[in-house]
């Protein structure tokens, strides 16, 4: 394998330097094609280039010939004798004019004298002078061949390069000298040849020493330029013309298709090496992705859209027992447990609409057994294909159902505990709560998982006391006997609980943080609380008592408990002493004790041994006294006695009843002087008529004016009137003679109709209806009638007061009577007076307390007195309608015998 | 004057007869009347004499009577007969503008004199407003011209001043001053001055 991948390596380094070759020869064919094309060119130019050069050759010759012929003209006409010197004057000097590159012409004789010149100014030539140099060289070449003949160029004094051309002038057969033209090079070679040659060209003339005699420029082209020189004959001598072309395309245009190429091939050379690296890396990760395939542990495949295996790794060897050829293109549903087979189906139709899908789901193996698979498959829809992925989890189930079942077992075990278990890491955080845990809080499992401290069951007023036992906590140095810690529910109730705290340690032995149990302790300790308040109430109250209380036991009469107000009475050291000698002053005789107390037994107590009031020998207080044997804590009899100071109580018993006697006394006096009143304005009337019938009678009789009859009428009504008065006496004197207060049974139609006679004149003056309404079954009271009577009229006299305000029809007074639970009988008043506030319905019934203007507020005070004194109850309330209700009750008879009168009515009886 | 009555008010049956029968033996003319509702009922405007009112009565009580007849503007003198203890009740009866009142048992003397002294009262009160009626009465019959010329005699002015002051003659001045004399029923001026002020109050 080793060796077929190195042979497939080289294998694939050759394919690879192809396309390097192929990219050589084309940079290289490229190259030759550049360097031919630029030849090429090159060739084109020099071609031009010569055919220019030959073109101003020729142009300068044809120059060159006019300017010969001319001359030649001249020496006709000169060698005729047709030219005098002026003429000649005249002629060369216009020629010369019109042609630049003549610089002289020069008429010599035969004689090589020069004879004339022209121009004639010329310093050049002078007449007279013989030819010089190489000129008559020249002179008798042209002589000689009787042609025009070019000398030598040479350069004069000036440095001016100049060509001289001989023409022989002849006459006949006779020489008669020449006429000499002199060319100045440089003009040749600048106005010989149109402009546009210049620009193209340096145009220069070379002798045959290759020495440049003129230029048409002074810029000098590049010595690698491209240069054409061609033969200037005539005038021969080996003169050449010489052009060299400026250069008119840069070096760099060359150059561009040449780095272009180059540059060009390096970036495919480079572009090739990036795609062969990226592909060596494709080729590799491909091959990782081989190797996981096959060797991966889960079955792996590629399925099509139907469900058909499409390939799948070796796993499915393993897993399954299906060998890989086996299974290809087989469709998946073959294998699935008939139970699952729909569920399947239903993923199948659910990875078609192109969902990915993950189930668990039997499997049968090659041996016909089934085995659980977990699957996760992913639909690639453009592609048409499924890859899927699937893990062997028979194991694992049945350890998860094994797991499950040990799980429930301990959540059930978890759940039935009452104390609340949690678990920290070593940080603090909570990684474990059990139900009881969360049911004490009122947090879920969910809410308390994870959770840092401070946590929030730590009540805000606790939570620095809380912080610090948690650190001590994971120092390690939790106390033994746990925490007593306040926490706090959810909604905010405190409570009381206890944490023992335990490291928990993992199945390495390494610490993975602290178990905590907790037990709410708030009931225990209310209890205790409760206790300890009960106690201290109870020696509160006995403390706080102004009674003496101490208990002594009854066999050797030591003192076993004593209470404050008892030490504050007997000293502070009573308690251990002998309970005679501690109380000598104040306690009953042992012969007082209604029993013994030392032979009670248990079940005869608690007894009352002693009950009465005791003088204290020294501080003459009064005690009141009582004594009962009891169980004592410890279960032995003993006696407990209560001594309470009852002197003050004595004391205000015997100024009450004082007060009492007085009141009565003053009640009485206030009744008479009422009475008095009453009588003084009941007698006024029948008085004053008796008067005026009297008199009028006595005034009649006394003027003799009078009939018989009429004087006899009103005697009669005078009679009748004192006749009233006396009624008003008698019943006046009944009330007074009875003063001394005699109960007996009477009926109350009575008292009350007796009374409304009296009130009778008051009603009809303030016109007030009065109704009176008594049951005539109603049992008799046991009351002293005209105490009663007073009563009745007193409150019906108020209730008529009352009602001065109220509108006359509505002033109604009723005086009605019920039975009130078989011994009493309660009577009601009612006005419909102007009411009362509730001020005043509290305030009515003291001394002194009035509404009226003249009343001396006693009546109400006295009637409350003469009601009570009797048994009964006098009180007052709003009425419904408007107005006042006052109520009292009477009894139908004595609750005591005749003989057991109170001390009140012997007050009384004894006052009138 | 014979035409002045004496008016009981009393709900008491005996009181209001027996009062009746004293001042009929005095030679009173008396009318009496059992409540304050039916004196009200009966009272005219003409009535001369006096009221004897009972203070204390069921319904509308004296007071309230004599209050109601003030409004009515009934100069009739009231006579209050108050019982024991009410007293303060007639005081402030009396500061209400009544004659006098008397408490019971009262003399038959003591009656008698208030009476006789009210019916005096009533007996100048009325002649007192019929003198003053009958002086504005002459007043009103003055013509204009006459009254100017009175008010000028009246602020002293001789007969030439008021002819002066009106631009009138003195003869005209004497005939307007004779007629003026003749209207008021006065013989000097002295005495017009009185009437006018009576008149004019």
């Amino acid at each position: 394998m080793r060796m077929n991948t190195e042979s497939t390596a080289s294998q694939r380094n050759w394919v690879w330097s192809i396309p390097y070759v192929a990219i050589g020869i084309f940079a290289l064919a490229m190259l030759a094609l550049v360097w031919g094309l630029q030849k090429r060119e090159t060739d084109l130019q020099y071609d031009a280039l010569g055919r220019d050069v030959q073109w101003a050759e020729q142009t300068m010759r044809l120059h060159m010939q006019g300017a010969q012929d001319y001359l030649a003209q001249m020496a006709r006409e000169l060698a005729e004798g047709k030219l005098d010197r002026g003429a000649f004057q005249v002629r060369a000097t216009q020629y010369l004019a019109n042609t630049p590159e003549l610089a002289n012409i020069v008429w010599v004789d035969s004689g090589q004298i020069i004879r004339w010149t022209a121009p004639f100014e010329t310093t050049d030539w002078i007449a007279g002078e013989r030819l010089a140099g190489a000129q008559p060289a020249s002179f008798a070449r042209a002589l000689t061949s009787g042609q025009p003949t070019y000398g030598e160029s040479y350069v004069n004094h000036r440095g001016a390069a100049l060509l001289e051309v001989y023409v022989p002038v002849q006459y006949g057969r006779t020489y008669l000298g020449a006429l000499v033209g002199v060319y100045t090079i440089e003009a040749m070679v600048r106005h010989l040849v149109p402009g546009w040659f210049g620009e193209k060209y340096s145009l220069s003339i070379v002798d045959a020493a290759g020495q440049v005699l003129a230029s048409n420029t002074t810029v000098t082209p590049a010595d690698d330029a491209l240069s054409y020189a061609i033969d200037f004959d005539p005038p021969g001598n080996g003169l050449a013309l010489r052009a060299k072309a400026f250069r008119t395309d840069s070096g760099v245009a060359r150059v561009v298709p040449l780095f272009l190429v180059v540059g060009l091939t390096l970036v495919v050379v480079w572009s090739l090496w990036a795609l062969r690296s990226h592909f060596q890396r494709r080729v590799k990760v491909e091959k990782e992705r081989d190797r996981l395939f096959n060797l991966s542990l889960d079955m792996l495949c590629i399925a099509g859209m139907d469900g058909s295996f499409r390939r799948v790794n070796p796993a499915f060897g393993r897993v399954l027992g299906y060998s890989a050829e086996e299974i290809t293109g087989k469709p998946l549903l073959d294998y699935v447990h008939p139970d699952d087979l729909a569920a399947v189906v239903d993923a199948l139709r659910q990875l078609a609409a192109g969902q990915p899908v993950s189930f668990e789901k039997r499997w049968r193996a090659a041996d016909g057994r089934y085995r659980w698979l977990l699957w996760a498959i992913n639909p690639v829809p453009e592609e048409r294909l499924l890859y899927a992925v699937a893990h062997d989890i028979t194991d694992r189930r049945e350890d998860e159902e094994k797991l499950k079942s040990a799980f429930a077992f301990r959540k059930a075990m978890g759940e039935s505990l009452v104390t609340g278990l949690r678990a920290i890491d070593l940080e603090g955080r909570i990684i474990f709560v059990n139900p009881a845990f969360c049911r004490m809080l009122g947090w879920s499992e969910q809410e308390l998982l994870g959770l840092r401290p401070p946590f929030p069951y730590w009540p805000p007023e606790e939570a620095e006391q809380l912080r610090r036992d948690l650190e001590q906590t994971l120092a390690g140095q939790a106390p033994q006997g746990g925490y007593e810690m306040r926490i706090m529910r959810r909604d905010g109730h405190r409570f009381d609980v206890r944490m023992y705290l335990s490291p928990l340690i993992d199945s390495e032995g390494s610490q993975l943080g602290w178990m905590a149990s907790m037990n709410d302790i708030t009931e225990p300790k209310r209890v205790r609380a409760e206790l300890e308040a009960s106690h201290e109430r109870f020696v509160a109250v006995l403390d706080g008592l102004d009674t003496a209380v101490y208990v002594a036991d009854v066999e050797n009469d030591e003192i076993l408990y004593a209470n404050h107000a008892f030490k504050n009475l007997y000293g502070f050291d009573a308690v251990g002493r002998n309970c005679w000698q501690v109380t000598t002053a104040c306690h009953p005789e042992r012969s007082d004790f209604q029993s013994d107390p030392q032979r009670l037994g248990l079940d005869a107590v608690p007894s009352e041994l002693f009950d009465g009031e005791i003088r204290h020998q020294l501080s003459g207080r009064w005690f009141h006294l009582r004594d009962r044997a009891i169980r004592w804590v410890d279960g032995r009899v003993v006696r407990m006695e209560i001594a309470a100071d009852i002197t003050e109580r004595r004391q205000m018993e015997e100024a009450a009843l004082q007060h009492q006697d007085r009141l009565e006394q003053t009640s009485r006096l206030i009744t008479m002087g009422e009475m008095a009143s009453s009588l003084a304005h009941e007698l006024n009337q029948p008085l004053s008529a008796i008067a005026n019938y009297c008199m009028g009678s006595v005034n009649r009789l006394k003027s003799g004016d009078y009939r018989r009859e009429d004087i006899l009428a009103a005697m009669e009504k005078a009679s009748a009137q004192a006749e009233r008065a006396g009624k008003i006496i008698r019943r006046t004197r009944e009330f007074v003679k009875k003063s001394a207060p005699v109960r007996a049974p009477v009926a109350l139609a009575d008292i009350v109709e007796e009374a409304i006679g009296f009130a009778d004149i008051e009603a009809r003056k303030a016109a007030a209806a009065l109704r009176v309404d008594i049951p005539p079954e109603l049992p008799p009271v046991f009351a002293d009638r005209i105490m009663i009577e007073q009563v009745v009229l007193n409150l019906v006299k108020n209730g008529i007061e009352a009602m001065q305000q109220t509108p006359a029809d509505e002033r109604e007074l009723s005086v009605t009577a019920r039975l009130d639970g078989g011994d009493m009988v309660e009577v009601a008043v009612t006005d419909r007076g102007c009411g009362m506030t509730e001020a005043q319905a509290e305030r009515i019934f003291d001394p002194f307390f009035t509404s009226k203007a003249e009343g001396m507020g006693m009546g109400l005070n006295i009637c409350r007195s003469i009601i009570e004194y009797h048994g009964g109850r006098l009180w007052a309330q709003p009425n419904a309608q408007g107005g006042s209700v006052f109520r009292f009750t009477l009894p139908t008879h004595s609750p005591l015998t005749l003989a057991g009168e109170g001390p009140g009515e012997r007050a009384i009886g004894t006052e009138s | 004057m014979t035409n002045q009555l004496v008016y009981i008010v009393d709900d008491d049956d005996a009181m209001r007869d027996s009062l009746q029968w004293l001042l009929e033996s005095q030679g009173f003319a008396v009318t009496a009347y059992a409540s304050a509702e039916d004196f009200l009922a009966a009272c005219r405007d003409g009535m001369a004499g006096c009221i004897v009112l009972d203070v204390r009565m069921p319904g509308m009580s004296g007071l309230e009577l004599y209050e109601k007849l003030n409004s009515r503007q009934c100069t009739l003198p009231v006579i209050f007969i108050t019982g024991h203890g009410d007293v303060p009740m007639a005081v402030s009866a009396l500061k209400k503008g009544a004659v006098d009142f008397i408490e019971k048992p009262f003399s038959d003397k003591e009656m008698l004199r208030l009476i006789g002294q009210c019916l005096e009262l009533d007996r100048a009160n009325r002649e007192k407003r019929q003198q003053t009626e009958a002086v504005a009465r002459r007043l009103a019959s003055l013509t204009e011209r006459e009254v100017e010329v009175m008010d000028l005699i009246l602020a002293g002015k001789l007969n030439k001043q008021v002819a002066d002051i009106l631009n009138i003659s003195i003869k005209t001045v004497e005939v307007h001053r004779s007629r003026i004399m003749d209207k008021m029923e006065v013989r000097a001026v002295a005495e017009l001055v009185q009437a006018v002020m009576r008149g004019r109050q």
